[in-house]
């Protein structure tokens, strides 16, 4: 069979953009390739992935069930630092939900076609880390059993939250975001759903897909309505990539303490986001596509384009970095100048070294492109950026309270058992929701992948800008 | 296809486009002049409505030089037929550091601190920064780094016209992101300089995102105008159609947003903190007829345009997208003068003919250099590799 190279929306004659699907792929193989996973015995290393990942969810549970019983004194909160891994782990888990949102509707709407392979694992990602990000403030609030009462219902108390916290902002936007990735991720998926309950070999299975495939019969009525509501909710969802994080930042950057109040926040919290969402995605996709046999979907261009968004991301961290500093000792402010040099010369600064090795020299790797294809330099890459990611909330929180204004309460603040434990069962939740999601639900959205085969483009076969693998030059170029 | 001979590709002699260079020089001189009768007696004024005029045409270049950088950078397809046109607008750079010269010569009437920190503790400890000799070291590696870079990308992009080679667009896509890096530290450090520091006191770590927000907005609008202009008189015909100036409109849009998103963040969490060396900048800028013009900029420079330019409808009709670039500049201009005319005069903006003469004079410059660069080279980069995936921009 002749490969043939074709971008399906272009081919690049400069570097000869490599084709998004490998392996002479038709409609009817990628169908196959997609459903494997759903309909196949459960391969064993997914429950031994799924055995460690509820295990640790189990942790989670216990950390939790302990911490209602005894109060959130089993964590290292204290004066004068009162803002913790709680807050650390709440920033962390939200960002990660990011880069779902940036590639379903960013990425949708600048028209890049490759977000098709990653698109459905990405929102999945998303919803799991917002449900991650939302358990933190729901057991930190002292008294879980009226976590109600974080949204403004009416009572006849007359007690309301008050409306100039940014912390109720935090619950408007995070659940706004959440819905909104949710419905999007599941619009997106309906034509999939379908997919699956026309392939049920039994009567269970068709009626339930069939009742979450919301009685799609492909035709082309159905497809307009929903190429037309996907492009209006990517137009929604654009912002809340940005107004998201931008609201976190505020948690902090709203207050006067320098350190936490800085105007570059909303933009630099966003870009940080972005990056960390896209490590997270990384890691993700390059287990599932080799547990799953999916290298031909998940291509090298793919690990490629996403290394690329991580160096840019991880650059704008950099800057603000950069910015942050040069601005503290610009202000003349002598608090203002203390934080920062605390920052990186005070006890804290094994923490903030950290921060910059992993979030601004790391990506800096990116710039060759050996690094960028090569499967373990990305996959130990996308682990440290989420290593430095995390820490640089751990900076920003904890290195900006434990010194303040009177040095006689200045603290070191030390996360307890329990802490950790937290932190560590969540990554349990998340992992856990995300294997049963590669078992049951279509982990690549076939339907917009088809398009982006050859086949689907209207000038096939006849078009003159299908080249042949043997019309290439070996540098890339066209001989 | 369309044909490339027949498009309408170099400037014809004898039209006022080919005759834009001496038009533009003319106005500029006529300005200068004007600025110089002027100026006797209200030195200080005419030196800040030079500064405004400066920034303005400057951020354009600057825009055009950040877009032809990422052109190059994402390995973009759709923009190669109008990438010239912001090639042209970043080749303008090195006249920028004659029209800095004024600036440069009448610094001590622009920043407080030029003459030394004297009294004031505060400005002694930025000292090390704000001092002349520094200011105009670092205006110089300014304009060496845009100036290197724009020039270099625009030379290189003209050789292509004549062999075609890919390896010229290999080496500007691998060029073009260091650069973007120089890009961002030397536009935040020139808009820190000679912006931020005409309130010395103040600070604000947005701001280098703030400015930057505005040369794209400024260089957006700019294109369109610009390839709306020239279709106009009859060139670019066939390789510049609706998909271009939706593609254009669709980043006018989202910049302008982006910006209204920028200036929000700044002024919401200094108007939050409420901290009195943060929140006296705005104060000026809401003080007197000012707060006139910062409710104009809100309800301008983001609450009409959110909706006018919406629409797909409107961002395909050249004439439409043509206007709404236009008022999209005039309040580009008003945000610049925004920004540093509260430093002269307290009270309320006061434009007159003062600012007429310095936005001609430096316009007139700017507009001159950008129709030279126009003339010498073909529009559009008729031997880019990736040229006839912008000449099919049928968008979905």
């Amino acid at each position: 069979m002749t490969q043939t190279i074709e971008d399906n929306a272009r081919y690049d004659p400069v570097d000869g953009r490599a084709p998004l699907i490998l392996g002479g792929h038709d409609f009817k193989s990628l169908t196959e390739a997609v459903a494997r996973p759903l309909e196949s015995k459960t391969p064993p290393g997914w429950w031994v992935v799924f055995g460690i990942s509820l295990s640790l969810l189990t942790v989670f549970g216990i950390s939790i069930g302990w911490l209602f019983w005894e109060g959130t004194g089993i964590w290292g909160l204290n004066n004068p630092v009162g803002w913790g891994f709680a807050i650390v782990n709440f920033v962390f888990w939200v960002g990660i939900g990011h880069a779902g949102t940036l590639i379903s509707a960013i990425l949708f709407l600048f028209r890049q076609k490759w977000r098709t392979s990653i698109n459905r694992s990405a929102e999945a990602m998303t919803i799991f880390a917002v449900m991650c990000a939302l358990t933190f403030p729901g057991i930190h609030i002292g008294r879980p059993w009226v976590a109600y009462w974080m949204f403004p219902l009416p009572n006849q108390m007359g007690t309301w939250p008050n409306f100039r916290s940014p912390l109720l902002w935090d619950v408007f936007a995070v659940s706004v975001y959440g819905g909104v990735s949710f419905l999007f991720w599941y619009v997106g998926m309906i034509p999939d759903l379908a997919t699956i309950r026309d392939r049920a070999p039994t009567k269970l299975r068709r009626m339930i897909y069939g009742l979450f495939a919301l009685g799609w019969r492909g035709s082309m009525r159905h497809w307009q309505h929903y190429e037309k509501m996907y492009l209006l909710l990517a137009a929604m969802a654009t912002p809340l990539v940005l107004s998201v994080h931008s609201i976190v930042s505020m948690d902090f950057a709203v207050s006067q303490l320098p350190g936490w109040h800085t105007t570059i926040f909303p933009p630099y919290f966003v870009a940080g986001a972005v990056f960390s969402g896209f490590a997270m995605v990384m890691t993700l996709m390059l287990i599932t596509r080799s547990v799953f046999q999916m290298k031909h979907i998940v291509t090298t261009r793919h690990l490629d384009n996403m290394s690329k968004i991580m160096l840019v991301t991880g650059s704008i961290v950099g800057y603000a970095y950069a910015i942050e500093f040069f601005m503290a000792w610009f202000s003349g402010n002598p608090y203002e100048r203390f934080v920062f040099l605390n920052r990186a010369l005070g006890p804290y600064a094994w923490a903030y070294w950290i921060m910059v090795t992993c979030n601004v020299v790391s990506p800096q790797l990116f710039w060759f492109r050996k690094c960028r294809t090569s499967v373990p330099i990305l996959f130990v890459l996308s682990i440290v950026v989420n290593i430095g990611m995390w820490f640089e909330r751990y900076v920003i929180v904890v290195t900006s309270l434990h010194r303040d204004f009177l040095p006689s309460s200045w603290g070191y603040y030390v996360p307890s058992f329990w802490d950790i434990s937290t932190l560590i069962g969540s990554f349990g939740l998340f992992f856990t929701m995300f294997c049963l999601f590669v078992r049951f639900l279509p982990t690549v959205a076939t339907a917009e992948v088809k398009t982006v085969l050859p086949e689907a483009d209207p000038h096939f076969p006849g078009d003159e800008r299908v080249i042949e693998r043997s019309d290439l030059a070996p540098d890339g170029g066209i001989s | 296809m369309p044909d490339l001979n027949q498009a309408g590709l170099t400037i014809t002699p004898g039209t006022w486009l080919y005759r834009l260079p001496w038009i533009g020089l003319g106005i500029g001189l006529a300005g200068m002049a004007g600025s110089a009768v002027l100026a006797q007696g209200h030195l200080q004024e005419f030196l800040h409505a030079w500064l405004v005029a400066f920034l303005f045409f400057l951020s354009i270049a600057l825009g055009g030089l950040f877009f032809v950088l990422v052109l190059f950078a994402t390995k973009a397809g759709w923009g190669v037929s109008i990438r010239r046109l912001a090639e042209n607008a970043m080749a303008t750079l090195p006249i920028f550091a004659l029209l800095f010269l004024p600036i440069a010569w009448g610094a001590g009437q622009l920043f407080s601190w030029w003459e030394g920190p004297g009294e004031d503790a505060l400005l002694a400890l930025k000292e090390p920064y704000l001092n002349a000799g520094f200011f105009l070291a670092r205006a110089a590696a300014y304009f060496i780094v845009w100036s290197a870079i724009a020039l270099w990308f625009a030379s290189r992009s003209a050789r292509q016209d004549d062999s075609g080679q890919h390896s010229i667009t290999r080496r500007l896509q691998a060029a073009s992101g260091p650069c973007l890096i120089l890009y961002a530290f030397t536009v935040t450090f020139a808009s820190i300089d000679w912006i931020m520091a005409l309130d010395p006191h103040w600070y604000s770590t947005m701001f280098g995102v703030y400015f930057f927000s505005g040369c794209l907005v400024g260089i957006f609008a700019f294109l369109v105008l610009v390839m709306g202009i020239l279709q106009e008189a009859g060139y670019v015909g066939q390789v510049i159609h609706k998909g271009h100036y939706h593609n254009l409109g669709m980043l006018l849009y989202a910049f302008m947003v982006f910006w209204a998103y920028i200036a929000f963040s700044q002024y919401f969490l200094i108007w939050y903190a409420n901290i009195p060396e943060e929140t006296i900048w705005y104060l000026h800028r809401m003080h007197g007829t000012w707060s006139n013009l910062s409710l104009i900029l809100a309800v301008g420079h983001f609450g009409v345009p959110f909706f006018f330019l919406m629409s797909r409808v409107i961002k395909e009709k050249p004439r439409l997208l043509m206007a709404g670039a236009a008022w999209m500049l005039l309040m580009h201009l008003a945000d610049i003068y925004w920004l540093v005319m509260p430093n002269v005069y307290a009270h309320g903006p006061h434009f007159g003919i003062l600012d007429v003469a310095a936005l001609a004079a430096v316009g007139g410059v700017f507009m001159g250099a950008f129709g030279w660069a126009l003339r010498r080279r073909a529009l559009i980069p008729v031997k880019d590799p990736r040229l006839p995936e912008s000449l099919q921009l049928d968008h979905a």
